[in-house]
């Protein structure tokens, strides 16, 4: 049994080595893409520290099963043919439940927090007012951003003031597309027959050209031209957007 | 002439088939005459049916069984030699082997569009393919892989081993069995002939509106999918009836190899769920060829709905993939352990667990899909919920190889990469299942690099572990040990530099899936992922040289080369027709290693013998 514990502690000890690199990597000290980056609205924060805490909680789970594996690779290596047994070892009853327990336990968290927290904070403008409303229009291969408040329409870029709440309503003309941001975070599909609609609230300027992430892309396999149904997304300060506005050629009468 | 032989009765088959087809055609024709429809989608509709039929009935299901529904007397004798691959054998190992074969054929040809689907993705902007044509391909590749990962565990593996190991003489049902092999072939054919029928660009998901718009080569999509639904469902409905009934004396529920409890785990899914989603694909298919509507807004349809019915089905599907793949590598683990597979019963358990969760998480693939946000937080609970079994499975797997002592061999390296593989795909999963992480997630490279973990990972990682184990068994002759582990080593180290940069490429540059082009920001991270995946893809000449050239000149195999204890490794390799020329009788489980005088099963030709299932 102490051959056991001998093994069972330098395991443990390789779990411990092996988390450390892996935070060394989740927090940046090595770069990687293992964290969210660049988010650009109140929404992003949120699915970003989602991601960031699902991290956290992922890495001492891989590094354990790596730990056994990696060990059993060094010390329990056996030559020859396959013919002389290890222990008849079929069971370990409190180890088994103390392990269901804990993945429970760990379960029940991650629904919890991030799970049902996040979906009620990305909630929170569900039926309140918001500072912004534009309409978006999905068709093969094209997206129409309408701003009912302001009269103005276009399919060339999706222009925002930042710190607005804005909300998004969405509709398909065709087939089934998707909204999406990826520097918002926010997501939703466009199917034909329904509104959908998703808010996000832009919390920093930025725009395609400085960041891809800047775009407004269909994420819907909607046919042939489906990777180029793309606009740039650009986010300025209020004053940028009112001149913005002022530039377009108002429609003559409001859209559906 | 020997060759017209042995191709006689798939001869016969296209004869038939073809027969079919003019009458289904003329059938079309006659009836869009009268109602003025366009001809085409009638046409292919009607002709496939018929065409279907045709190639049943000349392939064998007229000689060997039809005939008795009308009086005469069946030829049900098997074809011996070489001749009885192409025929409608009803010996499960040479359904088996006909499974294997066919499906190793597609995984390859699959993997081959992957290649020009990285190739296409080497640089922004057209490398060699249009946006159409780039849509077929991963199209294609989707559903030939799903057709792989669905049918070469349960149709293969399953179908030469599962008799052996339960110690039976063939399936409960051989008819049905060999029936479930032959609707694969048109499968085959109708996928590989959508390119000439204007491809499809709708992925395997199929999602409609997309899906009844789109060119005539979508038809032949769904029309494939239906066949091979068909035939899922009478593989499960088989190994279900097989594994209740027709266990040797002794084979108690709780002495089954693992293995099997993962088939029967699977089966259970596949029997039920799968004839859910043939009622979605065919809703589509009278959508487009009838002009129906259940998935139009306009006419009062709905497309969501569609996505639910898929999803349905497509989900637990994911489990009758993977749930095998379990079995396998836990039994091999266990093996080449030289221990028993740690905690049993809890895996049992953690599979019918599974089987019941699989069936309650399907709209967490619609967590962006506007369906009622009320339902997004129970589909997100019921999902996180499936990783206590999993851990289970996980448990086991380390629990197994614990102070064991571990044999490097081929088969044991592939399920050691199994372990490793899908522990990262079960881990990214859990971002998928989060509401908050799946919005940004959702349809992005990142679920695709998850679902290969899961699916290449873990699943085709322990199709090859298994390819490897039992090739000796199946063949009669030894592997070329040393490429064994070349192989192993090649893809371990370019399936992860491929699917890691993949991760990468999703959370980073926020590709998103399904794409013939993307901004120029994203080249290098793409750059990466091809190159990694032609070294991968040529990881599978290895593969190819080492079975093909093992199957002629490998040294033949003893019966036992693993010293294993599982009743399949009892008899002769391969094994004789009636598989145990003296029936087993079980007399313990069959992992007691470590244990003297374990002995799994005796063979002694006085004791009366009957199954164990069957009480009559």
């Amino acid at each position: 049994m102490s051959a056991n514990r001998k093994h069972v502690l330098a395991a443990i000890a390789i779990w411990i080595a092996l988390s450390l690199v892996g935070y060394a990597f989740a927090f940046g000290y090595v770069p990687t893409g293992l964290l969210l980056k660049g988010g650009a609205s109140v929404q992003a924060d949120v699915v970003d520290e989602a991601y960031r805490l699902l991290t956290i909680l992922a890495v001492p789970v891989f590094t354990s099963v790596l730990a056994v594996v990696l060990y059993g690779l060094l010390r329990f290596r056996a030559n020859g043919e396959p013919s002389d047994d290890g222990p008849s070892v079929r069971s370990n009853t409190p180890f088994t439940v103390l392990w269901v327990a804990l993945s429970a336990v760990l379960c029940t968290f991650v629904i919890i927090h991030p799970g049902i927290t996040g979906v009620n904070e990305l909630r929170a403008y569900d039926g309140e007012d918001v500072d912004l409303v534009v309409n978006v229009q999905s068709a093969r291969f094209a997206w129409f951003v309408q701003y009912p408040e302001h009269n103005i329409k276009t399919s060339r870029e999706l222009v925002l003031p930042v710190g607005a709440v804005t909300r998004f309503y969405v509709t398909s003309k065709d087939v089934i597309h998707s909204f999406w941001i990826p520097a918002f975070r926010v997501k939703i599909d466009a199917v034909p027959g329904m509104t959908t609609s998703v808010v996000a609230t832009p919390n920093r300027t930025g725009e395609f050209k400085q960041d891809v992430n800047f775009r407004l892309q269909c994420a819907e396999l909607c046919g042939v031209g489906h990777s180029t149904m793309s606009i740039p997304v650009r986010v300025v300060t209020e004053a940028e957007f009112e001149t913005w506005v002022a530039e377009q050629t108002p429609i003559n009468k409001v859209g559906e | 002439m020997a060759t017209l032989v042995a191709m006689s009765n798939i001869i016969r088959g296209l004869v038939f088939a073809g027969v079919g087809l003019g009458l289904g055609i003329a059938l079309a024709i006659l009836l869009t005459g009268i109602t003025g429809e366009p001809l085409a989608e009638p046409a292919i509709a009607l002709g496939y049916l018929l065409a279907l039929i045709g190639w049943l009935l000349g392939v064998g299901v007229w000689k060997t069984w039809a005939r008795e529904w009308i009086g005469l007397t069946p030829n049900g004798a098997n074809e011996t030699g070489w001749n009885r691959y192409f025929s409608f054998s009803t010996d499960h190992k040479v359904i088996g082997i006909q499974y294997l074969v066919t499906f190793m054929v597609v995984f390859l040809l699959g993997g081959l569009l992957s290649m020009l689907m990285r190739l296409e993705l080497i640089d922004s902007g057209t490398v060699i393919m249009g946006a159409d044509l780039y849509n077929t391909t991963m199209s294609l590749h989707g559903i030939m892989m799903v057709a792989v990962a669905v049918a070469t565990i349960i149709g293969g593996f399953a179908n030469f081993m599962i008799p052996l190991m339960i110690g039976a003489e063939d399936v409960a049902f051989p008819r049905i069995n060999a029936l479930s092999y032959w609707v694969i072939p048109p499968v085959v054919v109708l996928l590989l002939l959508t390119p000439l029928f204007g491809g499809f660009d709708s992925g395997w998901t199929a999602y409609p509106p997309l899906s009844v718009i789109n060119a005539n080569g979508q038809l032949l999509f769904l029309l494939a999918f239906i066949t091979f639904g068909l035939s899922s469902i009478l593989g499960g409905l088989n190994f279900i009836a097989t594994i209740v009934m027709l266990r040797a004396p002794g084979m108690s529920w709780s002495r089954l190899p693992i293995f099997v409890w993962s088939v029967f785990s699977a089966a259970l899914i596949s029997l039920t769920a799968t004839q859910v989603v043939a009622l979605g694909l065919l809703m589509v298919v009278l959508d487009r060829v009838v002009g129906m509507s259940f998935f139009a807004a306009e006419a009062g349809g709905d497309a969501l709905l569609y996505e639910h019915i898929f999803w349905f089905y497509s989900h637990p599907a994911v489990y009758i993939m993977i749930l095998p793949a379990f079995g396998l590598w836990l039994e091999i683990l266990s093996h080449f352990s030289r221990k028993p597979v740690f905690a049993y019963k809890w895996v049992v358990g953690a599979f019918l667990s599974i089987v019941g969760l699989g069936f309650i998480v399907w709209a967490h693939h619609l967590f962006t899909s506007g369906m009622q946000d009320f339902l997004h937080i129970p589909f997100m609970v019921m999902t996180e919920l499936i990783s206590i079994p999993t851990g289970v499975v996980f448990l086991s797997a380390v629990g197994t190889l614990w102070m064991g002592r571990l044999h490097l061999k081929t088969p044991m390296l592939f399920a050691l990469g199994v372990t490793f593989n899908f522990l990262i795909g079960g881990i990214t999963g859990i971002y998928l299942a989060d509401v908050t992480t799946d919005i940004h997630l959702q349809d992005t490279y990142f679920v695709v690099a998850h679902f290969h973990y899961t699916m290449m990972g873990g699943e085709i990682f322990a199709i090859m572990a298994a390819v490897y184990y039992w090739f000796p068994k199946i063949t009669g002759r030894m592997y070329n040990e040393t490429l064994g582990r070349v192989h192993f080593w090649w893809m371990m180290v370019f399936y992860n530099v491929t699917f890691i940069a993949m991760f990468w490429v999703g959370t980073e540059g926020a590709m998103n899936r399904r794409v013939a082009d993307y901004p120029p920001d994203l080249v290098t991270g793409n750059l990466i992922v091809s190159l990694a995946a032609f070294l991968l893809g040529a990881s599978f000449l290895v593969f190819v040289y080492n079975t093909v050239s093992s199957c002629v000149r490998g040294q033949i195999a003893p019966a036992n080369p693993w010293n294993a204890k599982t009743l399949e490794w009892q008899t002769s390799s391969p094994p004789p027709v009636e598989n145990f020329p003296i029936p087993p009788v079980v007399t313990a489980d069959p992992y007691g290693y470590g244990e003297a005088d374990s002995e799994h099963a005796r063979f002694e030709p006085s004791i009366e013998t009957s199954p164990a299932g069957g009480g009559d």
